[in-house]
């Protein structure tokens, strides 16, 4: 039997996991391209020290916060939503977007009425609710799980929560963006026991990864 | 009206079989320890006032208790935490006892408080309180004590991590920052998240400072922790903290326990709660802290007796989850073996031999 891996790193999949990969492969962590294309969750870089588990962007603070992953990468907008119990030690930088407050033309020049219970379809409940209670807004939120435009096209809901990159799709649609509730980008997350139990192993690739990344064109990082 | 019966309320549970046995087990084996350091152990209330709980623990806290109202109309509270207990007790029924007083507890807490990582709205709780001294030999105590409850229990792979929280004061006290502010530091400061650190840091302070405050977060490790620590820091508060934790420390190490010991000045966490040393215990396989602990030297004030004391706790429902998946677990409940014995029709003979047995310490089972 050859040695266990060192460190398991869960992955998002979809928007994340090809910047992902490349910064791991930056640092001399890299799997195999057979490996990607085949249908396996599980795959061994080629060193074999690092496992890399690619899964859905929820699901990646879940995995990392009961310890089954030691490291993970995801957004911070999966992040806010989680509410994981986990250390965030590294900003990574890219796949820079926002969560923001939308609806059509009509509803931002309205404004918020506070006695009157906001409609808001999003993928982030958690995000979505709090956003609207701070500010005494009573809130219905509706729970999407794609296409959330659509329920402010159609009329389900006054507005929506959602992540926006190049603010296309709210355009394409007729929405217009009334608020922006955080920036978001990658992050390194990392285990709170991990973070101790294999502290040499965890603090080497925090450390091999900031250096990366300290090194780019700041004009990737700064918007 | 079966299917309903089978249902159970989100957040409990029903043990039985080997994994009682296993926990019962190790509460034996944590308590002996416990009392083979003179702590005695103290029986609490399930319940008690609410208000109770808000004075121990702060409003936050207390909001995440089970309330209700007891017949006086009074609003009463599930016990989220026993140390409130401990501490109203000391302060109302112990006044008379010389310091320190060593007491230990073992029981369910109940919080109102989304499951996570496993742990239930009802779970299990273990500790120790060592009230009345200030001196460093009882913080000492408490994590000796600690590191030998593990080991006892037989987990092997352990980490405890010593942080103190005067570390941090000393060098929060010159930024001019009001509660949300130190809060909101604090949230960073303890999920590590050093790029967002230095950038709330950008309006109280200078770019040196923020630098090395951002590396002190992320400063963990063994002795030569403390030498960059004090290299890193010049007010009193924190090097008094780091003389606290060179002193423990090298005790750890004279006695052949720095082994399981990191020191940790990044743990914010208790800030609120604790007043010195805290320590947090992570185990292989568990993903957050089985146990944590450190010195509260204000808590016993709200009860209007005010006194130093330190404590720690664990987590049964984990230390269990973590031993019944090591094989080799030492605290694994060997099969007894027991003596069948069938009912037949003479029931004074069945009950007569049943009690011979018995006597001769064996197990029996009619059948």
């Amino acid at each position: 039997m050859t040695a266990m891996p060192e460190l398991t790193i869960a992955i998002a999949k979809g928007r994340l996991q090809d910047d992902a990969l490349n910064l791991f492969r930056r640092v001399g962590i890299s799997i195999a391209d057979e490996s990607l294309v085949s249908r396996k969750l599980l795959v061994i870089d080629s060193s074999g020290l690092f496992s890399f588990l690619l899964v859905k962007p929820a699901d990646v603070p879940v995995y990392v916060e009961y310890g089954v992953a030691d490291l993970g990468v995801c957004g911070r907008d999966v992040l806010m939503e989680s509410s994981a119990d986990v250390h965030e030690p590294l900003d990574l930088g890219f796949g820079r977007c926002r969560l923001v407050v939308a609806g059509k033309p009509d509803v931002t020049a309205l404004g918020y009425d506070p006695v009157v219970t906001a409609r808001v379809a999003t993928k982030y409940p958690r995000v979505a609710a709090d956003y609207f209670q701070r500010r005494g807004v009573p809130v219905e939120i509706i729970m999407l799980s794609g296409s959330v435009e659509l329920a402010s096209v159609l009329g389900l809901a006054g507005c929506i929560v959602d992540l926006v990159e190049t603010g296309r799709t709210l355009q394409d649609n007729g929405l217009v963006v009334i608020d922006t509730i955080a920036w978001s980008t990658a992050r390194l997350i990392v285990n709170r026991a991990s973070y101790h139990l294999k502290r040499a192993a965890v603090a080497g690739i925090i450390n091999s990864l900031r250096a990366v990344i300290t090194q780019r064109d700041p004009e990737t990082i700064v918007a | 009206m079966s299917s309903s019966l089978a249902r159970i309320p989100p957040g409990v549970q029903y043990i039985f079989d080997a994994e009682v046995k296993l926990r019962r087990r190790i509460e034996r084996t944590v308590m002996s320890v416990f009392e083979g350091w003179s702590y005695s152990e103290i029986i609490l209330p399930i319940f008690d006032y609410a208000d109770l709980f808000a004075l121990g623990m702060g409003k936050e806290q207390a909001e995440m208790t089970y309330r209700f109202t007891g017949q006086d109309g009074k609003l009463l509270a599930l016990r989220p935490e026993m140390t409130s207990l401990v501490a109203r007790t000391v302060a109302t029924r112990f006044r008379q006892r010389k310091p320190p007083i060593r007491l230990s507890y073992s029981g369910e807490v109940f919080r109102w408080n989304e499951p996570r990582n496993g742990r239930q709205y009802e779970f299990h709780q273990i500790g120790l309180e060592h009230i009345g001294s200030q001196r460093l030999e009882a913080d000492t105590e408490v994590l000796v004590v600690a590191v030998e409850v593990l080991r006892e229990v037989g987990l092997k792979d352990f980490t405890i991590t010593l942080g103190h929280v005067g570390f941090f004061n000393g060098i929060v006290e010159r930024l001019s920052l009001d509660e949300n502010q130190r809060r909101e530091m604090r949230e960073l400061i303890d999920r590590k998240e050093n790029d967002q650190l230095d950038n709330f840091l950008k309006p109280f302070t200078d770019a040196a400072t923020r630098t090395s405050f951002c590396r002190l977060t992320t400063l963990v490790g063994k002795r030569e922790v403390i030498q960059e620590a004090r290299a890193l820091v010049s007010n009193s508060t924190s090097s008094s903290a780091v003389d606290d934790l060179e002193n423990v420390y090298k005790i750890a190490e004279e006695i052949g326990i720095d082994g399981h010991i990191d020191i940790d000045l990044g743990d914010a966490a208790g800030l609120d709660y604790y007043t010195g040393l805290t320590f947090k215990i992570f185990a292989a396989g568990l993903g957050s802290a089985l146990g944590r602990g450190g010195r509260y030297d204000q808590l016993l004030s709200n009860f209007g007796v005010p006194a130093p004391a330190v404590g720690f706790s664990i987590c049964l429902d984990w230390l269990a989850g973590l031993l019944a998946s090591k094989a080799d677990g030492k605290l694994i409940p060997d099969p007894r073996e027991r003596t069948m014995l069938e009912a037949g029709s003479d029931l004074v003979a069945t009950f007569r031999q049943a009690s011979k047995l018995r006597a001769a310490g064996k197990a029996v089972e009619i059948t």
